[in-house]
C-alpha cells in the first residue's frame, strides 16, 4: 500500500514537470516577428530580414501618442543558414526573437530561383513560426517588400497579410506551401507581391502636399518547377488558374454584351464549382473540366436587355461561360506551352483515378500534362439582379 | 446532553431528573456553583421563602433580575412571588395579566368559588391568570432556565410547582428589507435575530401541519435555542435522523451564530467549500423545505442554515422561481459563465501573456504588448497585486462606517485604477481583468464566492510557474475534490455528477414551472411528485368554430 502510494505521488510529480511549459517568457521580453524575407547573398549565403513590431508604437489612442511612433524596426543579416543569421540577429536585438506571430514569408525573387527548398526547413523544423503564415515570392528582394509601410494596418506585413487572406489572387500558407513542394502530382506555385504605387495620402496628417505612396500589392503568382522559380502569372491568368484548381470563387467575372457590342457585364460569384475529370486510353490523357458558377448581376452597361427576360438572361449566361472559360484557357495555355509544368494539382486528380497507371507516368508527369487535351464545360447561372430589375436611366 | 422538546415552552417537565448527568461536562459541578444544567434535578420546596433564597443564590449579582412579592387579594396569607428578567419581559404583560390578575382583579371569581390555601395553586392556574402562556415546574432549573429565556415565573407559597407565565418580551429588530440577497420580484422581508419570529416566518410560508419545528438548546453557557424545521413526509426521515445526531454531538459552551454549528456538523471540514447553505429569506428556506431539505435556525441570528446543500445552489436564486423561465435561464447562465471568470480569469490571463503569447491574435497579443512595454513588474506580481489591493478594498468596503464609504471607494478607485496605470506600475488590461473579476464574484452565492475567491490564489500561481496546464491541473484537482465532497450523504455536485437527467432542468437552465414536476431526486426522493401532470398552459379551443 505504502509502495503504491509512493509510486503514484512519483508519478504526479513527473507529470508535473513533463508538462514541458518552463518557457516563461514576459511579453515586454519578446520581439515580436510579424514578417519574414529570405533573399540570396554572395558566396551562397542566405540574407534574413525580419520586419520587428516596435510594441510602444502599439499603444492604443490617448496619450501614448498612438501612430505618431514608426511601428515597425526592419532588420536584416546575413550567414550560412537561416538560424545562422538569426543567432547573429539576437547579437543586435535585445528581445528573444519570437516567431509565433510572423504574418508573412517572402522569398527575394533571386532566392527563389535558385531553389527554396533550401530555406524552408528552418520554418518547419523551428517550434515557433507558424504554418499558416503566408507564403510569397517577391519581385525583386523580400527585404525591400519588409521595408514597405501601410496606408490602414500598423504594419506592412499585417496589411498584406489581410490581402492574401481576402484571396482576391491565389494565396497558400507555409503548410500547403511545403505540401505542394513534397507533391509530385503538381507544381508549387505561391502569391507573387510587388512594389507599386498606393495612391497618396493626403488630409491632416500630410498638411500641405498630398504624399504619393509606395506600398505593395499581390499582382499574381509565382510558378515553380520543383523547388525553383521559373515565371509568374499576371492576375487575369491567376483568375483562370483559381477557376481550375477550384479554389476560392468569390470575385466579379466581367463580359461582353451579346447584343450590344462594346458593353460590357459585372456578375459577382455567389457560389462556385470545380470538378476535373481525367481520362486515360493507354496512350492519350484528357482532362474534363466541369465548372459551375452562380453569380449576381451587379453591373449592366447595356440598355436594351434584360436579366429579367429568361432567353436575354440565357444569352449573358453563355457570354459569362465563355469569359470563364476563356481565363482558364488563358492559364492552361501559359501552364502547358510556356512552363510545361502541372501547376493546377491535374496530377493528384489523375493519380486519384488511375493510381497504377500514375505510377507510370508520374516521373514525367509535366510532359504528359503539356499534351494532354482539356475540354470546359461551363454552367453558369445569374441568380438575382440586385436592386434593379431593368435599367431605370433608360428613356422607354 | 442536548434535548428535543415538542413545544418551544414545554421544558420537559419532569423529565428533568431522569434526563440530568447524562454528558460529561454536567456531571462536574463545582462547589457554589450552580450551573443551569443541573439544577433539573433539584426539585422545588413548598416554603416560598426557601425557594426564593435558593434561586436568589443561584443569580446572585444578577442585577438584571427582579424579584416582586406580593399577597393574594382575598387571603393576606397566601403569599406569592413573581421573578423575571428586566428588559425579557413584557411588563405590562406581568402587571396587567398577572399582577393585577391576583391583586385586584381575583375577588371578581371569588364569590362562586371557594378559596382555601391548598386549592389556591390550581385556582390561580386555572381562573385568575390571564396570560396566553402557562406552564409550570417543579425543578429549580426549570425556574432558572424560564426566568432566563424571558418568561415570568410565578411561586406559590406552599406548593411545590412553579407557574411558567410566557411573558416573552424583549426589544428587537423588527422584520425589515433583506440587505444581503435581494431581489427584485419577490418577498423582500428577511430573518431577524428572535427565533420565534422567524420560525413563525416559515409558518407564513407554509400552512400545513407537516411543517415540524423541533426545538433544542446548544451551548453549555449559552443555552442558545435552535430549531430544526422540516416537512414531514417530503423529507427524507435519514436526513433528519443524521441532522439530530450531529447537533446532538454539539458540546460547546456558547453559540452565538449559525456559523458556529456549521462547523461542527459539516461533513468535511477542511474543505474549502461550503456544505452547509445560509441564508437570510424565509423564501428561500421555504423553497428548500419544500425540496426536502431539513432547516436550522439558531435564536440570536438572522441566518437559517438548510442542508444539504449542493453546489448548484450557489446559482440559484429565489428571483429564479419568480422570473419566467427563459430570462431566468438566461440569467442562470450567466452566473455560470461569471463563475468561471471569478476562477480562472486572473490565472488563465498570466498563463497567456507569460507562457502561450502565440495564442492570441496578432493584433490583441501587438496592443497588450504596447501596455506591458512600461510596466516593470512581471505579469504574475501584477495581477497579484493588483488582486490583493482589490480582497482589501473589498474588505475595507464592508468593515468600514457607512460615513467614510464614500471617501474610501474614490481613493480605491482613483489610486488603485487611474493613478496606477498613470503611473505606469500596472496595464490597464489588468485593472480591467481584477475588476472584472472582483465584479462577477458577486453574482453567485455569496458563501461559495468566499471559497471561490480563495482558490483563485494558488491556480495564479500554478498559471504562473505551468502556464495553461498549471490551470487545467488546478482545475481538475478543484473538480476531483468537488467530485469527493458529500453534504449529508448528498454528492455535492449532484445533479451533474452523479447525473440525473430531470435534475437537469434545474442547473444550467432554470425549467418553467410545468415542466419541474419533481423534486431533486437525492434530496427529495421520499415524495419526488411535486405536481400533477399536464399543467402546461393550452389556449382554449378555437370560439369561432361550432
Amino acid at each position: 500500500m505504502r509502495n503504491k502510494l509512493a509510486c503514484l505521488a512519483l508519478l504526479v510529480m513527473i507529470a508535473g514537470v513533463l508538462g514541458g511549459c518552463w518557457s516563461r517568457k514576459e511579453m515586454s521580453e519578446l520581439a515580436i516577428v510579424l514578417g519574414a524575407g529570405v533573399d540570396s547573398a554572395p558566396g551562397g549565403q542566405v540574407r534574413l530580414t525580419l520586419q520587428l513590431a516596435r510594441t510602444s508604437a502599439f499603444m492604443a489612442g490617448g496619450d501614448g501618442g498612438g501612430g505618431k511612433e514608426p511601428s515597425t524596426w526592419v532588420i536584416s543579416d546575413t550567414g550560412e543558414t537561416i538560424a545562422d543569421v538569426q543567432r547573429k540577429l539576437s547579437a543586435k536585438i535585445s528581445r528573444h526573437i519570437y516567431w509565433a506571430h510572423d504574418v508573412i514569408l517572402v522569398f527575394g525573387e533571386e532566392a527563389a530561383r535558385g531553389g527554396i527548398r533550401k530555406y524552408t526547413n528552418f520554418f518547419s523544423r523551428e517550434l515557433q513560426p507558424r504554418e499558416t503564415m503566408w507564403v510569397m515570392v517577391a519581385r525583386g528582394e523580400a527585404k525591400d517588400i519588409l521595408e514597405t509601410g501601410s496606408e490602414l494596418e500598423r504594419t506592412s506585413a499585417q496589411d498584406i497579410g489581410f490581402l492574401a487572406r481576402a484571396r482576391t489572387g491565389f494565396s497558400v500558407i507555409f503548410k500547403d506551401f511545403i505540401i505542394m513542394l513534397a507533391s509530385k502530382g503538381g507544381n508549387p506555385i505561391a502569391t507573387m507581391v510587388e512594389i507599386v504605387d498606393r495612391g497618396v495620402i493626403s488630409g491632416d496628417i500630410a498638411k500641405d502636399k498630398p504624399t504619393k505612396r509606395k506600398g505593395v500589392a499581390l499582382t499574381g503568382t509565382a510558378v515553380f518547377d520543383d523547388d525553383k522559380l521559373v515565371g509568374w502569372l499576371n492576375m487575369t491568368e491567376t483568375r483562370g488558374l483559381l477557376w481550375l484548381k477550384g479554389e476560392v470563387l468569390k470575385g466579379v467575372i466581367t463580359f461582353p454584351s451579346l447584343t450590344e457590342p462594346g458593353r460590357e457585364l459585372s456578375v459577382n460569384i455567389i457560389r462556385g464549382q470545380t470538378e476535373v475529370e481525367p481520362q486515360y486510353d493507354g496512350e492519350s490523357v484528357r482532362f474534363y473540366v466541369n465548372i459551375e458558377v452562380e453569380g449576381d448581376l451587379i453591373e449592366q452597361q447595356s440598355v436594351h436587355e434584360s436579366v429579367l427576360e429568361e432567353h436575354e438572361r440565357n444569352g449573358m449566361e453563355k457570354e459569362m461561360a465563355r469569359e470563364i472559360e476563356g481565363k482558364a484557357r488563358l492559364a492552361l495555355d501559359k501552364a502547358q506551352g510556356e512552363y510545361g509544368l502541372d501547376i493546377f494539382d491535374f496530377g493528384e486528380a489523375f493519380r486519384r483515378k488511375y493510381p497504377r497507371e500514375w505510377e507510370k507516368l508520374k516521373d514525367r508527369w509535366n510532359e504528359v500534362f503539356s499534351g494532354a487535351g482539356v475540354e470546359f464545360a461551363v454552367d453558369s447561372h445569374i441568380r438575382r439582379s440586385g436592386l434593379q430589375g431593368r435599367r431605370t436611366s433608360v428613356p422607354e | 446532553m442536548a434535548r428535543f422538546v415538542k413545544p418551544l415552552r414545554a421544558r420537559q417537565f419532569g423529565r428533568g431528573q431522569s434526563n440530568a448527568g447524562h454528558s460529561g461536562v454536567e456531571e462536574q459541578p463545582k462547589e457554589n456553583d450552580y450551573s443551569s444544567q443541573d439544577l433539573q434535578s433539584l426539585d422545588l420546596s413548598a416554603d416560598l421563602q426557601t425557594n426564593l433564597g435558593q434561586i436568589k443564590a443561584i443569580l446572585s449579582e444578577c442585577s438584571d433580575v427582579i424579584y416582586r412579592e406580593f399577597d393574594f387579594a382575598q387571603d393576606d396569607r397566601i403569599k406569592l412571588a413573581i421573578i423575571y428578567v428586566d428588559g425579557l419581559a413584557s411588563k405590562s404583560q406581568n402587571s396587567d395579566q398577572i399582577m393585577r390578575a391576583l391583586m385586584l382583579d381575583a375577588p371578581l371569581v371569588e364569590e362562586r368559588v371557594e378559596f382555601t390555601r391548598e386549592r389556591a395553586f390550581t385556582l390561580i392556574k386555572k381562573k385568575l391568570l390571564t396570560v396566553h402562556q402557562l406552564d409550570e415546574t417543579n425543578s429549580l432549573g426549570g425556574v432558572i432556565d424560564a426566568v432566563l429565556s424571558g418568561d415570568t415565573v410565578l411561586l406559590v407559597d406552599g406548593h411545590t410547582f412553579a407557574l411558567i407565565n410566557g411573558t416573552r418580551g424583549w426589544e428587537g429588530r423588527k422584520v425589515e428589507e433583506s440587505q444581503t440577497e435581494i431581489v427584485v420580484r419577490g418577498p423582500r422581508e428577511a430573518f431577524v435575530e428572535t427565533l420565534r419570529v422567524n420560525t413563525s416566518l416559515i409558518r407564513r410560508k407554509i400552512h400545513n401541519p407537516n411543517l415540524k419545528i423541533e426545538m433544542m438548546k446548544l451551548g453549555q453557557v449559552t443555552r442558545t435555542e435552535v430549531a430544526l424545521a422540516y416537512i414531514k413526509g417530503i423529507v427524507n426521515d435519514k436526513l433528519i435522523a443524521e441532522v439530530k445526531e450531529r447537533l446532538e454531538r454539539i458540546n460547546v459552551d456558547s453559540i452565538l451564530e449559525t456559523g458556529y454549528i456549521e462547523e461542527l456538523i459539516e461533513d468535511n471540514p477542511r474543505s474549502p467549500f461550503p456544505t452547509v447553505f445560509h441564508t437570510e429569506r424565509p423564501d428561500k428556506v421555504a423553497a428548500q423545505l419544500l425540496e426536502g431539505r431539513a432547516a436550522i435556525l439558531v435564536d440570536g441570528t438572522p441566518y437559517v442554515m438548510t442542508v444539504p446543500f449542493l453546489f448548484i445552489e450557489s446559482l440559484q436564486f429565489p428571483e429564479d422561481y419568480y422570473e419566467r423561465s427563459l430570462v431566468s435561464s438566461a440569467a442562470r447562465l450567466v452566473r455560470l459563465f461569471a463563475l468561471l471568470i471569478s476562477l480562472l480569469a486572473p490565472s488563465v490571463y498570466v498563463a497567456i501573456i507569460t507562457f502561450h503569447q502565440e495564442m492570441l491574435p496578432t493584433s490583441l497579443l501587438l496592443s497588450l504588448a504596447a501596455q506591458r512595454e512600461a510596466v516593470p513588474l512581471p505579469a504574475i506580481v501584477e495581477v497579484y497585486a493588483m488582486e490583493i489591493a482589490f480582497e482589501i478594498l473589498r474588505e475595507a468596503g464592508i468593515r468600514l462606517p457607512r460615513q467614510v464609504g464614500q471617501a474610501v471607494s474614490i481613493v480605491g478607485a482613483l489610486i488603485i485604477g487611474e493613478a496606477a496605470v498613470r503611473a505606469g506600475l500596472v496595464a490597464p488590461g489588468t485593472v480591467i481583468l481584477v475588476a472584472l473579476t472582483g465584479i462577477a464574484s458577486f453574482t453567485y452565492s455569496y458563501s461559495s464566492s468566499l471559497s471561490i475567491r480563495l482558490l483563485r490564489f494558488p491556480i495564479m500561481a500554478l498559471a504562473a510557474t505551468l502556464g495553461l496546464y498549471g490551470v487545467i491541473c488546478g482545475v481538475l484537482t478543484i473538480l476531483v475534490h468537488l467530485s469527493t465532497l458529500r453534504s449529508f450523504g448528498t454528492p455535492y455536485l449532484f445533479p451533474v455528477a452523479p447525473l440525473s437527467p430531470g435534475g437537469q432542468k434545474d442547473v444550467a437552465i432554470r425549467a418553467p414551472w410545468w415542466a419541474m414536476s419533481r423534486r431533486p431526486r437525492l434530496v427529495g426522493m421520499n415524495n419526488l411528485r411535486r405536481e400533477a401532470a399536464g399543467l402546461k398552459p393550452k389556449p382554449p379551443p378555437t370560439r369561432g368554430k361550432q
